[in-house]
């Protein structure tokens, strides 16, 4: 499902990313756990085509197709999903009218049809219930006010919703209690399927306690400098960074 | 000289010079003298001749005119010093100032005289240099008084400046300042507190030349009697002044029956990655603050004047040199005591 | 839901200005240019009164001594007054269509071709709609059913004729003959437009509409509306424009007088959408209006509410004067100008009388070279104690080569008067574009998601059918804004 090669990204200039390599296949859970600084979310950015994230060498591969060369919207309508840290709030524009379009806006890329606003009703309210979210949310501007809980169970209504092939969770458990993180767990835990791939990337191993990843890789300095099995974030957990960082050295 | 600045020119809309003044006094009108004192590392000179430089108002250019002479002050480069001009012979004056790249230097401004003066102040901070300056004009409701500054502020550096206004006849303070360099900063403050026929204009001009450039201005008026308080602001961001951020706020309360506020926040934005906001509100004291306080048994007289000095407080606070700002804050009382009396 | 629309407008239309045709009819106009005699000629063709022919000539005199006004943020080449055509009316239309049936087939086209139905939808949508073509009135719908209510919404110039009592005493009475250079023009050579009175405790059964369009070449367009709701009336006017490409510069100057009286209320909502010149700044209407409001009556309210997307040059501030004691005045704006467009619009909101209150919400978009300027007074007198404005205005730049600007005037001379005001600028936020593209929505589709949710307090304001017009608008003006 993805492949990426020697990856080495700059923000403003500076390497942030120092060849990176990953594969994951459809049906396979991966975690990519670091410190601080070690390049998490740029890994997310750059896979979602934030503008501002160089690609300087490397490939990223996505169904054996160049991710690199397609417009962020491109991604989304061929089945890559990123579920941001902080999702981002838009005045003004209601949270169902936001669903619609961009539900539809993908479909029509696909050269699939339109959804009438009724059918786009039924099919929210639908995914909506099990992630406790209220009819009332749906009608409030998109993320104007809502909770941290309130805005990433409306990231994972939305990857429910657009059944990516690729989902990219980043840093999906920051600033949730452990209710919400179980709502969300759940959420993320009924998307499994063989044919979708999940990257779920994380500071904390207490994540991965609710969403068990099949393999675990340990980010740090823009490189993969450790991989395991699900047991290497319990690893991480009793030994903290800086001893493994020590060990891969 | 032409006709005087008057309320059919936009910038000067609210303050009618034409009316507060004949032209032929302002244009026989003596050379303006300041008692100097100065501490640190600070050199004065006579300004040689009239150097028209930076950019001034119309009556900054009348001033620079009319002064045949006037003070240089000069701080070197890394050194420090501390200046007090006090103006105490009225008329056309002019001075220049120069703070040297890293050098530092407070300043500040009083008035002994009334009658009319006239003062074009020029300013100019190098790279990384900090200026803190202070002025404060007395009540005087016999004079008229107009000072124009022109200020330049390379990058890096920091001007911060508080205008305390007392009120005048007319009184009119006009600042024209421009961020030249990346990171420089100008943080602008004053207070107007004007009891019956005073009048205080603040006109202020900033402009983003450079990028990544802050500025913040915190005004507040308070007009009591017969009185005007006026604040004009405007911001202006240049073309390609990526990273500009501004704030504004401008805030008056009216107390007088008879009494005027004028605000006039302005933005000129021609670049678009840029940060910019204004608020600015007129009105009374707040009714339910009121209640509170005396529903604790605060009498209404003392509720009032603790309530203008919360009022007046964040912006008599941006002035960091603390006896300065000790005796400002003990002149706003003085001010605020014959309002309420 | 707009933003959808918005995409398979564009997709369909091919073309950035879809109101660009020409209609082909025959015109008759006025001889080229001003003098008394071109204002002559248009008030004998209007079968105009004595007293008519003087009140124009008074403001015919008194424009020959004004000068035109320079002080708003708005540069142009200098408006050649002789080299216009003052009146130009459909020859067909000469002697007054009496139904809609006698209407010139390629007017009726052309009414489809803006979307307007005029024809028994109409009914079904409930609005009566008063089509102002270049310079005369060509329809006024559903007369019947308004007139069993007793509102009176017909052309100006029928009103003239049939209603002088009440034109004499409100024409010119909120927006005087020498008010302004523009406003005078037009007083002295306004060829049509809409009038309604709205009578005593009558709450107008249905929205009232005008359209206007300038079709002929070389001609300006100075209509006059003039819009009365007596004592506990109520009445929502919507008024529409769009214009033909056309290489020239085109001039607009209307003026629109609305009185309540006490107690009544006037909502009036504006989509404008003159043709803006083409990407080079080449031709487009400039549109100088004075639109003013009197709450004349206690407890009036005036509610202004415009979509401003169109013309190469807006001049324009749709004002209250809030005289009577605890009247309100509302004023919701939204402006883009995109390209080489220039825009200088606002309001002024005149605090007169005792516990008078306004409110004001301006969005203000700048995209490609335009320049957009909001400028606004509040002014509170003397007398008017216990008198409220609050004021938000936020600026949104897209690009780097535009500009907007905030001129706000605060005045009070009441102790017991509130004003708050809010201002902001800044550009379309980086982080929601993306977010909008990551969910797949493509780019322009984003901006004009975004755009509308930044307009939303004011798109809130338009009926129903002019929201979802407007909608579109948002999205069609910033076309090609963002690279």
């Amino acid at each position: 499902m993805l492949e990426i090669e020697g990856l080495h990204v700059a923000v403003s200039g500076k390497e942030i990313l120092k060849g990176l390599s990953l594969s994951i296949a459809a049906g396979e859970v991966h975690a990519i756990m670091g410190p601080n600084g070690s390049g998490k979310s740029t890994l997310s950015y750059v896979l979602a085509g934030r503008e501002g994230y160089e690609i300087i060498s490397g490939s990223i591969r996505y169904r054996g197709e160049d991710l690199a060369a397609m417009a962020p919207e491109e991604r989304a309508a061929k089945g890559v999903f990123l579920a941001m840290q902080y999702p981002v709030e838009i005045p003004g524009v209601t949270t169902m009218n936001f669903l619609k379009t961009a539900l539809n806006a993908q479909r029509r890329a696909r050269g699939e049809k339109d959804i009438d606003a009724l059918g786009v009703l039924r099919l929210v309210r639908e995914k909506a219930k099990a992630l406790h979210i209220s009819e009332e949310m749906l009608k409030r501007a998109l993320n104007v006010g809502f909770s941290g809980g309130e805005k990433k169970r409306l990231e994972i209504l939305q990857m429910a919703l657009f059944e990516p092939a690729l989902a990219i969770l980043d840093e999906t458990d920051s600033g949730l209690d452990i209710d919400a993180l179980k709502v969300v767990a759940d959420g993320v835990n009924g998307l499994r399927s063989s044919e979708r791939a999940m990257l779920v990337i994380t500071h904390y191993q207490r994540l991965l306690n609710h969403i068990v990843p099949d393999r675990v890789h340990v980010l740090y300095g823009g490189r993969i400098i450790k991989e395991g099995g699900k047991e290497l974030a319990h690893e991480l957990e009793a030994k903290g960074y800086a001893e493994i960082i020590r060990e891969a050295a | 000289m032409s006709a005087l600045p008057n309320r059919r020119v936009e910038d000067w809309k609210y303050t009618d010079l034409r009316n507060a003044i004949e032209g032929e006094a302002v244009a026989s009108a003596p050379v303006a003298r300041w008692s100097v004192t100065l501490s640190g590392t600070v050199e004065q000179n006579e300004l040689p001749e009239i150097m028209a430089r930076g950019t001034h108002g119309e009556m900054g250019t009348v001033a620079a005119a009319h002064a045949k002479s006037g003070i240089f002050l000069h701080v070197g480069k890394g050194e420090q010093g501390t200046v007090h001009l006090e103006l105490s012979n009225a008329g056309h004056g002019r001075a220049l100032i120069v703070v040297e790249e890293g050098a530092s230097l407070t300043l500040r401004e009083t008035m002994s005289v009334g009658d009319f003066s006239n003062i074009a102040i020029e300013i100019v901070a190098g790279p990384n240099a900090q200026l803190h300056h202070i002025r404060e004009a007395n009540a005087d409701g016999e004079s008229v008084r107009v000072s124009d500054y022109s200020i330049r502020i390379a990058q890096g550096a920091t001007y911060r400046a508080h205008f305390a206004d007392f009120g005048a006849k007319l009184s009119r303070t006009e600042l024209h300042i421009a961020l030249e360099g990346e990171g420089a900063e100008v943080h602008l403050s004053g207070v107007s507190v004007l009891g019956d026929g005073g009048h205080a204009d603040v006109t202020t001009r900033v402009t983003h030349s450079a990028g990544n450039a802050q500025s913040t201005q915190l005004f507040k008026l308070i007009a009591g009697g017969k009185s005007r308080g006026v604040y004009q602001g405007k911001v202006s961001v240049a073309e390609g002044a990526n990273g500009s951020d501004s704030r504004q706020t401008a805030k008056g309360l009216l107390l007088g029956e008879r009494a005027e506020i004028d605000l006039k926040p302005e933005l000129e934005i021609l670049a678009d990655d840029v940060k910019c906001a204004h608020g600015a509100a007129i009105g009374d004291l707040d009714p339910e603050s009121l209640f509170y306080l005396r529903s604790r048994g605060v009498a209404e007289p003392e509720a009032r004047a603790l309530l203008m000095r919360a009022f007046l407080e964040d912006a008599v606070a941006e002035i960091t040199d603390e006896d300065i700002r000790a005796e400002v804050w003990s002149h706003v009382e003085a001010a605020l005591a014959e309002l309420t009396a | 839901m707009a933003a959808l629309e918005t995409r398979e407008q564009v997709a369909a239309l091919g073309e950035k200005y879809k109101y660009g045709f020409v209609t082909d009819i025959e015109m008759e106009r006025a001889p080229k240019g001003l003098s008394e005699d071109t204002v002559r000629f248009i008030s004998a063709k209007k079968g105009e009164p004595e007293w008519m022919l003087e009140w124009r000539l008074g403001a015919y005199r008194r424009w020959r001594q004004m000068r035109e006004p320079t002080w708003a943020r708005v540069h142009y080449d200098p408006i050649d007054y002789e080299n216009a055509y003052y009146y130009a009316a459909p020859k067909s239309a000469a002697d007054g269509p009496k139904s809609l049936d006698e209407i010139d087939p390629k007017l009726i086209e052309t009414y489809n071709k803006l979307g307007i139905p005029l024809n028994e939808q109409m009914l079904l949508a409930g609005v009566a709609v008063d089509a102002v073509f270049d310079s005369v009135s060509v329809a006024t719908t559903f007369k019947e059913k308004l007139s069993e209510a007793g509102v009176i919404f017909c052309p100006i110039s029928e009103a003239i004729r049939d209603y002088p009592e009440l034109v004499k005493k409100y024409l010119g009475s909120v927006v005087p003959v020498t008010d302004n250079f523009f406003a005078t023009l037009n007083s002295a050579v306004f060829s049509d437009g809409s009038f309604v009175y709205v009578p005593k405790g009558v709450r107008c059964p249905m929205e009232l509409s005008t359209y206007f369009r300038i079709n002929a070449q070389g001609t300006g367009q100075f209509e006059r509306t003039l819009i009365i709701a007596d004592e506990g009336s109520y009445v929502s006017y919507l008024e529409g424009c769009t214009a033909p490409k056309r290489d020239e510069n085109q001039l607009h100057a209307a003026v629109v007088e609305l009185v309540a009286l006490e107690g009544a209320e006037i909502k009036y909502s504006t989509v404008q959408n003159w043709y803006p010149g083409d990407e080079e700044g080449k031709g487009g209407i400039y549109n100088f209006v004075t639109k003013r409001g009197d709450c004349r009556g206690a407890r009036s309210k005036i509610s202004w509410t415009q979509v401003e997307t169109g013309s190469a040059i807006t001049w324009k501030y749709p004002s209250c004067l809030l005289r009577g004691d605890d009247s309100v005045g509302e004023f919701y704006s939204i402006a883009i100008a995109n390209h080489f467009q220039q825009a200088d619009t606002g309001t002024k909101m005149h605090h007169l009388g005792k516990n008078t209150r306004s409110r004001i919400i301006s969005k203000g978009i700048s995209a490609g070279q335009a320049q957009n300027t909001y400028r606004g007074l509040v002014s509170v007198h003397p007398r008017a104690a216990n008198a409220r404005n609050y004021t938000q205005c936020d600026s949104l730049l897209i690009g780097g080569k535009c500009g907007a600007h905030t001129v706000p005037y605060i005045e009070s001379r009441n102790k017991s008067a509130r004003i708050e005001h809010e201002a902001t600028t800044s550009k379309i936020a980086e982080d929601q574009l993306f977010y909008c593209l990551q969910r797949g929505i493509p780019q322009e589709e984003a901006v004009a998601l975004i755009v509308n949710g930044f307009c939303r307090e004011v798109l809130q304001q338009l009926p129903m059918e002019f929201a979802v017009e407007a909608q579109k608008l948002v999205g069609i003006s910033l076309e090609g804004s963002v690279g």
